[in-house]
């Protein structure tokens, strides 16, 4: 039945006029969307989704997780090993465990509470930065001051 | 002709929809991820102004509740001072001990001393035998209801036992 009315448009106005039924108007215009489209998707890319580019059918979070748990593992293992052997090298590995596993924690807290593509953006980049600072600080400390085993020893004996 | 107007109807679909305008995602098309699923849920509910269902206020709350967002509570506070020691370490002069000597020199006391220690083992003990809890879910075992307050009853007790004998050295 349709066809029938289109055949008819066709006959009595010509070609042309049927693409201008609003069928067709309705559709956005291919080309300037494509590239209207692309820079936004490329910056979202690049800073609202994780580290690792996750499309369908990746690993990426579920690698995260693992990682998630592994590191938290590992951080419970160095409990001991700061009391019994504590140093530089114990120092350093508590600096770095300790600011991933609490970055990553954030992270979820994060994803959980804040929601919107610019808004999970800018409390990203804001993790990122306090994590940097986190992790120089406790380097600077460990360097230029007593290293962290050393400290909770002392703050202990007081 | 219906041909030709599907033809071009589907190209449209196709086209307006993000995902097929960037040429360097190769996945299958047609499929949304979990992310763009959830950003679709909250854009929505933003747009029609929908209020928050009640939650914390309307249900009755239970120990297993309580100690998930202790446990949460306890690994912000306990991030948060870390950058705070870190920030401090950075920005402030001197060293360390001169630091712990000045606090030393305000002669607290033993009880206020003992109550500060216990106030900062605490939340490192909860967070830590919580976590391990957690770990085991993670492993899948102490689903049952009676595990779950089994278990979270011991954190409980263990972290108090362990925060007073560490306080107490």
């Amino acid at each position: 039945m349709a066809s029938v009315v289109r055949l008819s448009c066709v006959c009595r106005r010509g070609f042309k006029p049927l693409f201008y039924q609003s069928t067709l108007l309705s559709r956005p215009l291919a080309i300037p969307h494509k590239y209207q489209e692309q820079p936004h998707l490329l910056t979202a890319r690049i800073h609202a989704s994780q580290a690792l580019y996750a499309g369908p059918g990746s690993k990426a979070a579920s690698l995260h997780w693992t990682a998630e748990r592994v590191l938290s593992i590992l951080l419970l293992s160095m409990g001991p090993v700061a009391y019994f052997n504590p140093g530089p090298v114990i120092d350093y590995s508590l600096a770095a465990a300790l600011t991933l596993h609490g970055h990553w924690g954030l992270g979820q807290v994060m994803t959980d509470y804040v929601h919107g593509e610019s808004k999970m953006k800018a409390a990203k980049a804001s993790l990122f930065l306090l994590s940097t600072v986190t992790f120089a600080g406790l380097c600077y400390f460990n360097y230029n001051d007593v290293g962290i085993c050393k400290a909770v020893a002392l703050l202990w004996s007081k | 002709m219906a041909l030709l107007l599907r033809t071009l109807g589907r190209q449209g679909i196709c086209l307006s929809r993000p995902q097929y305008t960037v040429p360097f995602r190769h996945a299958a098309p047609m499929g949304t991820t979990a992310k763009e699923e959830m950003n679709k849920f909250w854009a929505k509910n933003t747009r029609l102004n929908r209020p928050m269902s009640p939650h914390i206020t309307v249900y009755k709350w239970s120990v297993p509740m309580m100690m998930s967002i202790a446990h949460r509570g306890t690994g912000v506070g306990l991030s948060g001072a870390i950058s705070a020691f870190a920030l401090a370490a950075l920005v402030l002069p001197g060293n360390y001990p001169d630091y712990l000597d000045m606090i030393h020199s305000l002669s607290v006391g033993p009880g206020l001393i003992g109550l500060a220690k216990f106030g900062i083992a605490f939340p490192v003990s909860f967070h830590t035998y919580n976590g391990i809890r957690h770990l085991f879910w993670d492993i899948g075992k102490g689903f049952k209801i009676p595990d779950v307050y089994r278990t979270g009853y011991t954190v409980i007790g263990l972290s108090i036992v362990t925060s007073i004998a560490v306080a107490l050295l």
